[in-house]
């Protein structure tokens, strides 16, 4: 058996087998049908296909070898927007290799992250390559893409899944891998997921993996505890207890060795603080203080002085809680 | 005869080349290119003199100047060095003409990597005019590392020849020291001669001020007179900065301390961040001095950015001074309390240990032989921050603790790199960002290696994970 990411080998291969979004694949399905499609803007919430659906129509529209016509970016993992410029100017430089299309397709996800002046670069990029490649970009809102780019792009808004096609498409995936999927399980998983069929493919596959295939209730939520990330937590526990060394040692394992962004950990941190047992005041002072962190690292400062910082606020409340 | 009262750094340092002993090679530059001068103005108007520091740069320049019968004029450290400073004390009179006794002139610029580009506003650019108009030697001298200052200093490294001074081999440093104890007489052993000219590292000066220090007004000098002799710490007076800092009591006090000194302001940082947990017990105090490091780190990003370097002159307040401020109720490090206590944890005696403060840290010496008792104790000192020094038989702990940051990836580099061949194999089969797949997937198989490894190496091998990866999370 080909074991492989569930999400992967249940990606849907052509615009026939993707799951919802009606009128978006009507539409594209047309663009393959006259061989020509404009810039697309795709946005809409995450796991809800955005990327299945290009990649399907890039396979309908270029056949099996589609992955020479298309190049897929990451805006969140470009280092600035010189290589992208770079990296396009080199892709599109080529024609495709199907004589019956004469452009290459260009997929940028994450799109909405790049700053007001990458994005007005990449639009001049977008007008100089119109001929041989188009465009499609990925985002979540459509707020964050500059108008130049959007009145430059069909924008396709993509809808969050309805419950019946999450819970179809798991117990379909369940079906096929012989995994014995209960009610009370897929109910789990499908409020665990928020209309996310990755995270909800991916809780399923783990959860299959753990108790010979059975999924029950007990299984996912044995899942959702083991996955969601305990370190942040850790932190504000030990820094609440007083001990500024131990968090800033775990904080520098976090962002040094696992490598995780500082704004994720303290999108973690807001959500933590919420909860703690503190006062009113406190809580916000702390707030106030999230705040101001992060709006210094989207300026580039350093995440771990910052991060710092705050773990120190920290100490502070949880010495005034005591 | 009256008795010399000059430290012996000053009274031993060579008047002329013969008394030069090492850099050889360096020397020999320095004089060809001062000869040159004989027969006209060479294509390189300036040199500059580098390297570390005590081995003997200036007396160098000293010797040459003497022998071949220069008049030096010296522009040092102390001097602010703005372009209008150096304008007036060295106008193009004193570069283009010779003294009144027709003696010819050689202008030396020492401690140039001092010059920062904020308080010298101009100062590297006025130097380089001289440079230009001069019609006599200029030589300057930079100590320490080549990349602390060459991007400072750049437009003069263009223009100058360049000349390396190292360290004088330990053997030379011996060979002075026994001079030294010669000429006044005093009987040595050869023992502690070498421990000193050892802990010298090839500083001169530092081995001749520590022998001062151990065997002036005596006629001998034995092991135990240069045992208690610290160490010298070669950051370039890191530790007496961060002393400065973390003992400040008024905002100037702890400004100054950074404008004097020569450490790179990057470092310094790091060194600050790294022990304010350690100076700072108290919580307010703490998250105050964070806020004020937190605030620095902005300031700095901002300077950066714009290029607009005089917005630095906040980063440093900030760093220094409003760190300093930050401490109201904290007692500081408490480090030879901290050692009491724990040595009575592991039930010393309080005499067993002889414990003294010293200039880069506490030495704590057992006073009698531990048996059991070294191995816990050992483990004590290490955590603390402290070593063993052998050759002394003592732990060494030292005020200020290292910068965490460097050490840690240091040691999780094995780590960095199989997060790193996850996160890209990941990012590339999911069709996600890095980011993304270390928060969306990874945490995922890494629960389906716990629950399940032989399925969870299958599912490694199908994102094409090196072997190390697939490894290094199954023994996770």
């Amino acid at each position: 058996m080909n074991v492989e990411v569930w999400t992967e080998k249940y990606r849907s291969r052509s615009l026939e087998d993707v799951v919802d979004h009606k009128e978006i694949v009507s539409r594209l399905k047309s663009f393959v049908k006259e061989k020509n499609v404009p810039h697309l803007l795709f946005v809409g919430p995450a796991g809800v296909g955005k990327t299945t659906t290009i990649l399907a129509f890039a396979r309908d529209m270029f056949g099996p070898d589609y992955t020479n016509s298309v190049l897929e970016l990451n805006a969140s993992d470009e280092r600035g927007i010189n290589t992208v410029r770079e990296k396009v100017k080199v892709f599109a430089r080529t024609a495709p290799i199907q004589s019956d299309v004469s452009f290459k397709i260009l997929v940028m996800d994450e799109a909405d992250s790049l700053t007001q002046a990458a994005q007005h670069a990449l639009r001049r990029t977008m007008e100089r390559y119109t001929k041989t490649c188009r465009f499609c970009l990925i985002g979540n809102y459509s707020e964050n893409i500059i108008e130049p780019i959007q009145s430059r792009c069909s924008l396709f808004r993509f809808s969050h899944l309805s419950q019946k096609d999450v819970r179809d498409r798991i117990k379909y995936i369940a079906d096929l891998e012989n995994v014995k999927l209960q009610e009370p399980g897929l109910d789990g998983l499908i409020e665990a997921s928020e209309g996310d069929l990755r995270k909800a493919i991916n809780i399923l596959q783990t959860a299959a993996a753990s108790r010979g295939g059975l999924v029950d209730e007990a299984t996912v939520f044995d899942v959702l505890g083991r996955v969601s990330p305990k370190e942040v937590k850790e932190i504000l526990l030990l820094s609440l207890k007083g001990d500024f060394l131990q968090a800033r040692e775990a904080l520098r394992k976090l962002l040094l060795e696992e490598g995780l962004a500082g704004q994720d950990i303290l999108r973690q941190m807001y959500s933590e603080v919420l909860r703690l047992q503190l006062s009113d005041d406190s809580k916000a002072k702390l707030l106030e203080m999230i705040g101001e962190v992060d709006y210094r690292l989207t300026q580039g400062a350093n995440p771990e002085i910052q991060l710092g910082a705050l773990v120190a606020k920290l100490v502070l409340a949880g010495k005034e809680m005591r | 005869m009256t008795p010399d009262k000059r430290p012996w750094s000053e009274r031993f340092r060579p008047k002329t080349m013969s008394e030069v002993v090492d850099n050889e090679a360096a020397l020999r530059k320095l004089l060809a290119w001062v000869r040159s001068w004989g027969v006209g103005i060479p294509d390189r108007r300036s040199v500059i003199l580098y390297g570390p520091p005590g081995t003997g740069k200036n007396s160098m320049v000293e010797a040459v100047a003497n022998d071949l019968g220069f008049d030096l004029i010296e522009v040092n450290a102390s001097d602010q060095r703005t372009a209008s400073r150096i304008d007036e004390a060295l106008g193009k009179n004193t570069v283009q003409t010779q003294t009144l006794f027709g003696k010819r002139r050689m202008i030396l610029f020492d401690e140039l990597e001092g010059i920062s580009g904020q308080e010298d506003r101009g100062g590297v650019e006025a130097i380089l005019r001289l440079i230009k108009e001069t019609r006599n030697p200029i030589v300057m001298i930079a100590t320490g590392s080549a990349e602390s200052w060459e991007e400072l200093l750049n437009p003069l490294i263009r223009v100058s020849e360049l000349i390396e001074v190292r360290h004088a081999p330990m053997a030379n440093v011996l060979q002075l020291l026994k001079r030294i104890c010669d000429s006044l007489e005093i009987e040595a052993q050869e023992e502690a001669l070498e421990l000193v000219a050892e802990r010298s590292n090839g500083d001169l000066r530092s081995a001749v001020n520590d022998l001062e220090a151990a065997a002036r007004g005596k006629k001998t000098v034995s092991l135990d007179d240069v045992y208690w002799l610290g160490n010298r710490d070669r950051k370039n007076g890191l530790t007496e900065v961060l002393h400065k800092i973390f003992s400040a009591k008024s905002f100037r006090e702890a400004r100054e301390a950074q404008e004097a000194s020569p450490v790179k302001y990057e470092e310094l940082f790091e060194w600050v961040y790294e022990n304010i947990p350690y100076f700072y017990e108290d919580s307010h105090d703490l998250s105050r001095a964070m806020e004020a490091l937190a605030r620095a780190d902005m300031y700095k990003k901002r300077a950066d950015d714009t290029q607009e370097y005089r917005l630095l002159k906040y980063f440093f307040d900030a760093m220094t001074a409003e760190v300093a401020l930050a401490r109201q109720k904290s007692k500081g490090t408490g480090l030879i309390d901290g050692i009491r206590k724990a040595s009575n944890c592991i039930h010393l005696a309080p005499s067993s240990l002889f414990i003294q403060e010293e200039r880069e840290g506490i030495i704590v010496k057992p006073t009698k032989y531990l048996g059991n008792d070294w191995q816990p104790l050992n483990n004590v000192m290490r955590e603390l921050g402290g070593r063993w020094q052998r050759e002394r038989s003592l732990w060494i702990i030292p005020y200020f603790r290292p910068p965490g940051r460097i050490s840690h990836l240091a040691g999780s580099w094995w780590s960095r790199r199989r997060n790193k061949d996850l996160q890209e194999k990941v990012a590339k089969r999911c069709h996600i960002s890095k980011r993304s797949a270390l928060i969306e997937v990874i945490p995922y198989i890494k629960a389906i290696f716990r629950e399940n490894p032989r399925r969870a190496m299958a599912i490694g091998h199908s994102l094409d994970l090196e072997e190390d990866t697939i490894k290094w999370l199954k023994e996770k």
